[in-house]
């Protein structure tokens, strides 16, 4: 699936949905770090919206693109600018020349002067489930670096490529034309066009700040220490040990068939009520058929492990999985990434 | 009816009158009319693409008129085609401008037009697009190996009128893509994109053979 060869490594994240606070700091890292260049001021290629929910672009996965379960690719559309969120103008001079004493709150105004009707997390924190029964989580998207990155098969122009060493998938900016296949086939909808420049531009999983040793800047960022980045076959590592021995970390919408990179440990649900008020302990609020489309067949094998893990430990037990996912010791969810960037001769190249 | 033989569009001398792509001069100066058809989508190097259009229409445009003059120093080539819906600009991300290209054989007048050239025989043209600040010299070695390259000497303009688009395309008749001699020909090919269609790359109408354009003495 590479265009330039046999993937030697592959760079690979979990991250932990038990844990995200939903404070958006990765996603402030990669928009300092990143897109705060002309053209790319609606970029965010790190987002972090409410589930259930629409998501980001607008209705995500309802856009096509992927492989289907004969691993032909499937048509998919590219939204528009709207549908992602713009970048917000605000009215400041409506402001500042009303009359005293009118009351005119600042608004925020689409390119056209319109009321903004979409963005990045819109439906924050609106969830799902009937009072009391009403659940939520946290879900954070970047490029997932796919073993069959869809937008890697789409370009005609092999612009889109998958690094040998880390397996990273970068567009080459001098390639690239802008056709925007590689967006339309993306299922997760993680590429975006910069009209200034032309050309299609995504996560770039931080690889200057990853060639000196450096965590990306989502990773490093996250308060909630949810995100663990390494290799997947270092076998004392993290993300091995989460996804291949303890199997608790699984990957976002299996069936769109492009085997992503980033894998998520499932949310443990709060617990149901009875009718009389009363913890109900044989019902999650989040329906399991909501997960199993979500994270796959996997995911309820994945949320017994994590709850017994989590019982052992409560009863005053040790466990190697809590262990890692609480993570006590920051520098051990960086992997091989532990340099710390002010320690740097100089920063890593923009 | 567009004329599927091959067409010799002369550039013959002109006045100065025809260096804006409106200007009235133009009506005096012989077109020949292409016809062009859709590319044949199962050369398109993306399995996705192909899988994609496999049930969407593509290629649009059904013919192309085109003339050319020299004034000076410059040479100059007019395309005008019938675009009733434009797409003048890119105005939001998943918007694609109306856009047309001229291709030549760089060296070789073998080269295959239905690849845009190989990497033995390449290929060399002029795009416009719509709304862009400039237009582009590319080379070609191939289908999917489009390439712009420095050559400060092109310009082009355009105007949209009466569900037409004209575009001017401009160059000194010295440059080198393609090398043109005063009273020799070279194949030229022309390639049509429809934005409201989303053609793009290699989704387009096309001229399925090359006709020649002459610089005479």
């Amino acid at each position: 699936m590479t265009n330039n060869g046999t993937i030697q490594r592959q760079l690979a994240m979990v991250f932990d949905l038990n844990k995200c606070l939903g404070c958006q700091s990765c996603t402030v890292a990669c928009k300092t770090q990143w897109t705060s260049e002309l053209g790319m001021e609606a970029q965010w290629w790190n987002v972090v919206n409410t589930m259930p929910g629409r998501g980001t672009p607008r209705d995500v996965f309802e856009h096509g693109g992927g492989y289907d379960g004969d691993g032909l690719p499937i048509p998919g559309r590219f939204p528009s600018g709207r549908e992602f969120g713009e970048a917000w103008g605000f009215d400041h001079v409506n402001v500042y020349s009303s009359p005293a004493g009118a009351k005119k709150p600042m608004q925020p105004l689409e390119h056209d002067g319109e009321s903004p009707s979409w963005g990045p997390n819109w439906d924050e924190d609106m969830g799902g489930g009937e009072y009391p029964h009403s659940y939520f989580f946290y879900l954070q998207q970047i490029c997932a670096n796919c073993n069959k990155p869809a937008c890697l098969e789409a370009c005609p122009r092999t612009a889109v490529y998958k690094r040998t060493e880390d397996g990273i998938v970068l567009i080459d900016e001098e390639r690239c034309h802008g056709y925007r296949f590689c967006a339309e086939a993306c299922p997760y909808k993680r590429v975006y066009f910069n009209q200034q420049r032309y050309v299609a531009q995504k996560c770039i999983s931080c690889f200057p700040r990853l060639e000196a040793g450096v965590a990306p800047a989502c990773v490093r960022q996250c308060p909630g220490r949810i995100r663990h980045i390494d290799y997947l076959d270092n076998q004392d590592g993290h993300i091995h040990k989460l996804v291949n021995e303890w199997k608790v970390a699984l990957p976002l919408r299996p069936d769109l068939g492009v085997e992503p990179n980033v894998y998520y440990v499932p949310p443990l649900s709060p617990l149901a009520f009875k009718e009389d008020g009363e913890f109900d302990h044989d019902e999650s609020r989040i329906p399991m058929d909501y997960l199993r489309e979500m994270f796959g067949p996997d995911v309820g094998h994945a949320l017994e492990v994590l709850q017994a893990e989590r019982e052992r430990v409560t009863a005053g037990g040790e466990s190697e999985l809590m262990d890692i996912l609480i993570s006590r010791n920051w520098d051990n969810l960086l992997g091989p990434f532990t340099a710390n960037p002010a320690d740097l001769k100089r920063p890593p190249n923009r | 009816m567009a004329n599927t033989a091959q067409s010799e569009i002369v550039a013959n001398s002109g006045a100065k009158g025809l260096l804006e792509v409106r200007d009235s001069g133009w009506s005096e100066v012989e077109e020949a009319e292409l016809a062009l058809e859709p590319t044949p989508l199962e050369k398109i190097p993306s399995a996705y693409v192909q899988r994609s259009w496999a049930s969407r229409n593509h290629g649009f445009v059904k013919s192309v008129n085109m003339a050319a003059a020299v004034v000076g120093d410059d040479l100059l080539v007019r395309l005008r085609w019938r675009a009733p819906d434009p797409k003048m600009n890119i105005t939001d991300i998943n918007v694609y401008p109306d856009a047309c290209a001229l291709l030549f054989p760089l060296d070789s007048k073998d080269a295959d037009l239905g690849t845009m050239g190989s990497r033995q025989q390449p290929a060399c043209g002029w795009h416009w697009r719509a709304g862009a600040d400039s237009a582009f010299v590319i080379t070609a070695q191939g289908l999917g190996s489009v390439a712009r390259v420095a050559d400060q000497g092109l310009e082009a303009s355009a105007a949209w009128a009466g569900d037409e688009w004209h575009v001017l395309f401009r160059r000194p008749i010295s440059d080198s893509h393609p090398a043109i001699t005063a009273g020799a020909s070279v194949p030229v090919g022309v390639a049509v994109w429809t934005g409201t269609l989303e053609e793009r790359a290699g989704l387009k109408s096309h001229s399925p053979q090359w006709h020649k354009l002459t610089a005479s003495n």
